[in-house]
């Protein structure tokens, strides 16, 4: 049994490794894209795990973007080892931001998290010597000069990273705390837990995630701009991915991203820009009818019958 | 020697005085029973000792530390436990793992030795099928977890808030058995409890409050003789 599983690992990590030797160029762009939005939709979904709702994603996302970039082009940082710094910037932001507002709950931090995209965006948009201004700015070349091998491999390495944090966080006593402190906070301090170092702690690491996404994507299309870099759709498309798939779980938002990724960019070739709507269609269905998820849905399905 | 004392202990909501100038001390080992009418402000009395709410005006002592303004984990983590009057089971952790959750985060133990002991508390409040869907269980047993929970953190002073309430009498006369056992271990408890016959098997002394004031302390027998705590609980004679 177990030794089946790690077959079944092994074979699925040499296709994802393998996979830009039998798909065209037009696929593996689709294909960056989705892991690009599963990583985001896993982070988003590590902070939930603490019953905190975050709508400030695509703030540092565009941090992370920003920072990346403007490390390689100011400062002859290595583009590989820039993005680990955008990761780290979003990172220490976060823990002084969270610092500051984690004392707020649900709702309220929710509307703090929504406000710091838009300061950030802002902010970038003020400092033109810096940033670009409203422009943005342009790198000279793409991450390793545009090879679509190459970057699909990177953003297959970030995708992993979401995941085995997502895994560790679920593995170890993290996974309490959090639980816990979703649940019921009054049970979780009563319990010798340290409601507000968690909080802060998992804060800051989805941020350095998503600090390190965003400066992958830029480095990968080579420019940032306030617009872009700090678009809604950043927030929006990984919570819907979550939302979709299944919270409160790895495998939730990632068969969430495969699938709302995958339908969007058909319904893109179908029915241009009319597929936004049907995309919204989805999202509501899934929440109104299946609001566990497909991965929680299936997963009780499975319990009641008996099978696992 | 006291574990615990208060020391004019105040909390206030608005205008309201939940708690006004109660000083009470816990003794080693003994169990005490905290008596009073609806609002008299006994659980107040176990938030504040707690931690859920730092008090207004006083003081609290713990082994002679002054732990008044220490947050909740922290004075768990020293060694006060309580069990909540409302059950407050964690969902989405099985049995197995809200017990867990006191020893892994109130005893600081990694996951496979908190997972040992939690599973020798449930066996020893006699607790089975471990690994169940908190969601699915009877009061009794959800009652059990908590107490279960709160001993993870191998607490030197717990508190039991109500834990018969809801209980028929078989499952009573369970609960006070079960009390007894963890008293023989050493560990000194403050008991909130509305049946009189089992403050009176159970508890050493009691002290008595109302409307958040301090009324009297002595072994059961006596204070239960007090006229002034007769007519806090039924009223003036007309």
């Amino acid at each position: 049994m177990r030794a089946w599983r790690y077959f079944l690992y092994i074979l699925i990590a040499i296709i994802l490794l393998t996979l830009p030797f039998y798909t065209g160029v037009y696929l593996l762009n689709v294909i960056d894209i989705i892991l690009i939005y599963l990583a985001l939709a896993l982070s988003w979904d590590m902070l939930l795990r603490s019953g905190q709702i975050s709508f400030g994603m695509a703030g540092l996302f565009g941090v992370g973007g920003y920072t990346a970039v403007l490390l390689h082009l100011n400062a002859g940082v290595n583009p590989l080892f820039s993005i680990i710094l955008g990761g780290l910037a979003a990172g220490v932001l976060a823990w002084v931001i969270g610092m500051a507002v984690l004392q707020l709950r649900g709702m309220y931090f929710a509307i703090v998290t929504l406000a710091l995209a838009e300061i950030f965006r802002v902010i970038v948009r003020n400092l033109p010597d810096l940033t670009g201004g409203p422009e943005g700015t342009v790198l000279p070349s793409a991450i390793f000069s545009g090879n679509s091998t190459r970057t699909y491999w990177l953003v297959l390495a970030v995708a992993v990273v979401s995941v085995m944090a997502s895994e560790i966080f679920r593995r170890t006593r993290i996974h309490f705390a959090l639980t816990s402190i979703r649940n019921d906070e009054v049970v979780a301090k009563s319990s010798g837990i340290d409601v507000f170092k968690y909080l802060v702690f998992i804060f800051m690491v989805t941020s350095a995630i998503q600090g390190m996404i965003g400066g992958a994507y830029a480095h990968i299309y080579g420019f940032v701009s306030p617009e872009g870099s700090f678009s809604v759709d950043f927030t929006l498309l990984p919570i819907a991915m979550a939302l979709l798939g299944g919270m409160h779980s790895t495998w939730g938002p990632v068969v969430g991203a495969l699938v709302l990724g995958i339908v969007s960019e058909f319904l893109k070739l179908k029915i241009p820009y009319g597929h936004l709507l049907v995309y919204g269609l989805i999202i509501v269905i899934a929440i109104l009818f299946f609001p566990q998820g497909i991965v929680g849905t299936l997963g009780q399905r499975f319990k009641r019958t008996g099978k696992v | 020697m006291a574990v615990l004392e208060t020391e004019n202990l105040s909390r206030n909501f608005g205008g309201l005085a939940a708690l006004n100038h109660v000083s009470i001390e816990f003794r080693k080992n003994e169990i005490l029973g905290i008596l009073g009418p609806n609002g008299a402000g006994k659980t107040t009395l176990i938030n504040v000792i707690a931690g859920i709410y730092l008090p207004t005006e006083g003081r609290i002592l713990f082994h002679g530390q002054d732990i008044s303004e220490l947050p909740a984990h922290q004075r768990c983590r020293l060694g006060i436990a309580r069990t909540f009057q409302l059950v407050r089971p964690l969902p989405g952790l099985t049995l197995l793992e809200n017990v867990m959750v006191g020893s892994l985060f109130g005893k600081g133990l990694g996951q496979k030795e908190a997972r040992r002991r939690a599973a020798q508390l449930c066996e020893f409040l006699g607790l089975s099928g471990v690994t169940r869907d908190i969601t699915r269980m009877t009061v009794l047993e959800i009652k059990k977890m908590e107490i279960a929970r709160a001993l993870a953190t191998q607490p030197k002073l717990l508190f039991l808030d109500e834990v018969m309430a809801g209980l028929n009498s078989d499952e009573t006369r369970e609960m006070i058995d079960l009390v007894k056992k963890i008293h023989s271990r050493g560990i000194t408890i403050g008991i909130v409890e509305h049946v009189m016959r089992v403050i009176r098997e159970l508890t050493d002394r009691v002290v008595v409050l109302d409307w958040g004031e301090f009324l009297a302390a002595g072994p059961y027998e006596e204070v239960s003789n007090d006229p002034r705590v007769i007519t806090a609980y039924l009223g003036e004679e007309a």
